[in-house]
């Protein structure tokens, strides 16, 4: 897949994971591996960019004696999820309209 | 490769970020090393996979214009609500004090009229009555002293006018600016 058309997918991907519960890195990376395709190292800059952009609020809560952060998608990245909507929607027009 | 040389390395190429944000590199890589471990994943393993040094500087560095842009934005904003808001308080201050000077020159206004009032009053019912001489000084003294007030509570009026003419002038532009540019906003 194009990077750039990735790395905007990746970031609601990574929101949508987190709109259930709250997550940590080595999980979210689970989970949307399960959809598509992203590396530990792409991970940070997208977790970075969310959490400036106040999307998700981070929190650490101590686990088998050692910190763990944890990912909490606010008000803000659950407006985003559904604004994202209407992106897919011309996405998904612009794709049936060249495999037509 | 193991956890430590892999973390020590990482912190070594971060030295162009700050402390805060290296710990925040590193705890993130500690943890992903942690975390795979604890699920049965190699450690050795695991940091080969992480790919090379290089690379995940390059990556973080890819997004650091976009985060500085965000924060600059966030930054702004935060400016201009602060502005707002010392405005706001300024202005409320202002007009407060302005309703205070304006209640004493109306106070000082008042009482001096009915003083002056009373006392011409006074004045001319004790001339037809042929009050003493000592009274007649009184009443004088009262219109003298009614007068006095009366006149300073005009000038008192007189002067906030001037005064919190620009003021007010200005206070009312910017709110027609501010309702302005939020309705351009919307």
């Amino acid at each position: 897949m194009d990077i750039q058309l990735k790395k905007g997918f990746l970031e609601i991907l990574v929101l949508a994971s987190l709109k259930n519960e709250d997550s940590y890195g080595y999980r979210i990376i689970q989970d949307v591996s399960e959809i598509i395709e992203i590396s530990e190292s792409t991970l940070y800059p997208i977790l970075k960019r969310l959490e400036v952009q106040d999307y998700v609020s981070t929190y650490t809560t101590e686990y088998n004696s050692r910190l763990r952060k944890y990912y909490k998608i606010t008000k803000r990245g659950l407006t985003k999820i559904k604004e994202s909507e209407s992106d897919f929607n011309e996405i998904k027009k612009i794709y049936e309209f060249i495999l037509k | 490769m193991n956890k430590y040389e892999f973390l020590y390395k990482l912190n070594k190429n971060l030295l162009s970020y700050s402390v805060r944000e290296r710990e925040e590199i590193t705890h993130y890589y500690d943890e992903l090393i942690q975390d795979a471990i604890d699920n049965g994943e190699t450690e050795e393993e695991f940091i080969n996979r992480l790919g090379s040094i290089e690379t995940i500087i390059r990556t973080i560095k890819k997004d650091d214009t976009f985060i500085d842009n965000v924060k600059e934005k966030k930054n702004f904003e935060l400016k201009k609500v602060f502005s707002i808001t010392s405005k706001v308080i300024g202005y409320a201050i202002y007009i407060l004090l302005v309703i205070v000077i304006a209640s004493v020159a109306f106070s000082f206004a008042t009482s001096g009229a009915s003083l002056f009032v009373i006392g011409a009053t006074k004045l001319v019912v004790g001339i037809k009555n042929s009050v003493s001489g000592m009274s007649i000084l009184m009443y004088l003294g009262n219109i003298l002293l009614g007068s006095g007030l009366l006149l300073l509570g005009i000038y008192g009026f007189i002067w906030l006018v001037k005064q919190s003419k620009n003021k007010l002038e200005k206070l009312l532009e910017w709110i027609q600016e501010f309702f302005n540019k939020r309705g351009e906003e919307k």
